[in-house]
C-alpha cells in the first residue's frame, strides 16, 4: 500500500518583485502590480505595498493570500502596540516583530518574500529583509520575489558600498539621493520586465522621508 | 461590615475593604526616591534586626531591566512576585519589538497583576498584593518615577517617599527638592531624609542606595560611604 500524497497544494505562487532602498534620510519601497497564477494574469492592477505604521512600509511577493493575511495580522498587532505603549512602533520594531510573527509559522509557513522599509529611529533609511520563515537582516537596498535574481546583482553592481558582500559591514545606507535611488528603482524594474514574464504592468513606488510619505506610478511593459 | 462576602465584592458604600486594607500594609518607614534631570535616585531603609542577619541578603531595591529599577515596601514577598512578572514583561517586549519597554509601559505591566485577586479560578490570588513600589527609570522620554499601590493605580512623580511615616518625608522631600538638582545633591537628599526617621546611624550595611543614569545601578558599600560622608 503506497502512502496517500496530497492532491492539492494549499501554496500558489502569484508572482511579482519588490525592491527596496534606504537612503540618508529617506526610503524608497517598489513593487510591480501584477498579479499572476502558472501562466495566467490574475490582474495588472494589484499592490503588493502596505503601510504598516507612520514610518515604516512593507513590500511582499510570494502567495497573496498569505502575505494579505501577514499585513492583517501585523496591522492589528501595530494597533495594540499603539494603545498600550502610547506611541506608533519604529521601523527596526516593526523589524522584529515580523521576524518573530513569521517564526511563529515555522511549521507551515507565510510564503511571504517580505522587503520591510523605513525611517529608523534617527530619521536614516532602513531596509530589512526577511524570508519566509523569518531570517532577516538590515541592509542597505534588497529586492525580493520572481524578479529578484534579475535585480539583485545589478543593484550590487550600483551600490556597492552598503553592499552586504563588503567586509567589515559598513553603515547600511546608500550614498544616493532620493531622485537618484527613485530613477535606479525604475531602471531595474524596466530591465526586470524584460525578461520576467511575471513582471510587469505597472511599478508602484513609495517614498518614506521626514516629510511624510509619497506614492508615484509607472508604466511597465504588458507582455 | 459584617456580612460574608468575597474578597473583590463591593461594600454598600462602594469600597473594596480587601484593597484598603493592603494599602495599609505598611511595615515601617522604608524609603524615597528623586528625580533630576540626569536620572533618578532610590533609597531604602533596609531595616536589620540583627548582628547575626547578612546586610546583602536584604534586598529592597531591585533590578527589573537595564533601564529600570524599583524600591519596594510591605510585603516583600509580594514584591518579589511583581518584579518578577515586571522583569519577564519588559524582556518579552525586547523579545518581540527588539526595543527597551518604556517606564510607563513597565509599570502600567505591574499594575495589570493587582486586582486580580478573588476565589474566581484556582489560578488568581486569594488576595491583593500588600505592596507599594517606587519604579525608576529612563527611556526616550528621559528620567522617569512612578509610585504604585495595591489598588493597581499608578502615579508619576518628581519625588516620593513610601512606608508608613511617609507623610512627614513627602513634605521634607516637597522642601527641599528643585528640578534642576545634580545628583550629587539628590543623593544626599534622599539619604539624609531616610536619617531623619532612622534612630541607628547610617552605614552602609543599613541602607541601599541605587540610580538609574541612565542605566540601574546599585551602590557598592563604598559608594554608599561615600554618600553617607557628604551628609
Amino acid at each position: 500500500m503506497t502512502k496517500q500524497q496530497a492532491n492539492w497544494s494549499p501554496y500558489d505562487n502569484n508572482g511579482g518583485t519588490c525592491v527596496a532602498i534606504a537612503g540618508a534620510d529617506y526610503c524608497v519601497i517598489a513593487a510591480d502590480t501584477r498579479m499572476s497564477t502558472g501562466y495566467s494574469i490574475l490582474t495588472r492592477d494589484y499592490s503588493k505595498i502596505c503601510k504598516l505604521a507612520d514610518k515604516c512600509v512593507m513590500a511582499s511577493s510570494g502567495f497573496q493570500a498569505d502575505v494579505k493575511a501577514l499585513q492583517k495580522v501585523l496591522s492589528a498587532r501595530h494597533l495594540i502596540y499603539q494603545h498600550q505603549h502610547n506611541k506608533q512602533m519604529s521601523c527596526p520594531a516593526m523589524g522584529q516583530l515580523l521576524s518573530n510573527t513569521l517564526y511563529y509559522k515555522r511549521f507551515f509557513p507565510y510564503y511571504s518574500f517580505n522587503v520591510l522599509g523605513g525611517l529608523d529611529n534617527e530619521g536614516k533609511g532602513c531596509v530589512y529583509t526577511y524570508d519566509a520563515v523569518g531570517s532577516y537582516e538590515r541592509v542597505g537596498y534588497s529586492s525580493q520575489g520572481s524578479g529578484a535574481t534579475l535585480i539583485t546583482p545589478f543593484l550590487d553592481n550600483q551600490l556597492k558600498s552598503p553592499s552586504p558582500l563588503l567586509l567589515p559591514a559598513k553603515d547600511a545606507v546608500t550614498p544616493l539621493s532620493e531622485t537618484e535611488a527613485i530613477d535606479l528603482v525604475k531602471t531595474c524594474f524596466a530591465s526586470a520586465t524584460e525578461r520576467d514574464i511575471y513582471t510587469g504592468d505597472k511599478l508602484e513606488i513609495v517614498v518614506l522621508n521626514a516629510d511624510g510619505i509619497c506614492r508615484e506610478y509607472m508604466e511597465l511593459r504588458k507582455d | 461590615m459584617f456580612l460574608t462576602r468575597g474578597v473583590n465584592t463591593f461594600s454598600p458604600e462602594g469600597r473594596l475593604f480587601q484593597v484598603e486594607y493592603a494599602i495599609e500594609a505598611k511595615v515601617g518607614f522604608d524609603g524615597d526616591a528623586l528625580k533630576i534631570k540626569e536620572g533618578v535616585v532610590l533609597a531604602v531603609k533596609k531595616r536589620i534586626t540583627s548582628p547575626l542577619l547578612e546586610p546583602s541578603s536584604v534586598e529592597k531595591i531591585m533590578e527589573i531591566d537595564e533601564h529600570v529599577g524599583c524600591a519596594m515596601s510591605g510585603l516583600i514577598a509580594d514584591a518579589r512576585t511583581l518584579v518578577e512578572h515586571a522583569r519577564v514583561e519588559t524582556q518579552n517586549h525586547r523579545f518581540s519589538y527588539g526595543e527597551p519597554m518604556t517606564v510607563e509601559s513597565t509599570t502600567q505591566a505591574l499594575c495589570d497583576l493587582a486586582l486580580r485577586f478573588g476565589e474566581g479560578d484556582e489560578e488568581s490570588m486569594s488576595r491583593p498584593f500588600g505592596v507599594s513600589l517606587l519604579i525608576a527609570g529612563h527611556d526616550e522620554n528621559g528620567p522617569s518615577l512612578y509610585y504604585t499601590d495595591p489598588s493597581g493605580t499608578f502615579w508619576q512623580c518628581n519625588g516620593k517617599a513610601i512606608g508608613s511615616g511617609s507623610e512627614g518625608a513627602d513634605s521634607s522631600l516637597q522642601e527641599q527638592y528643585n528640578k534642576d538638582l545634580t545628583l550629587q545633591e539628590a543623593e544626599t537628599i534622599a539619604l539624609s531624609i531616610l536619617k531623619q526617621v532612622m534612630e541607628e546611624k547610617v552605614t552602609p550595611n543599613n541602607v541601599d542606595i541605587a540610580k538609574v543614569a541612565p542605566t540601574y545601578h546599585l551602590y557598592t558599600p563604598s559608594e554608599v560611604e561615600a554618600v553617607i560622608s557628604s551628609l
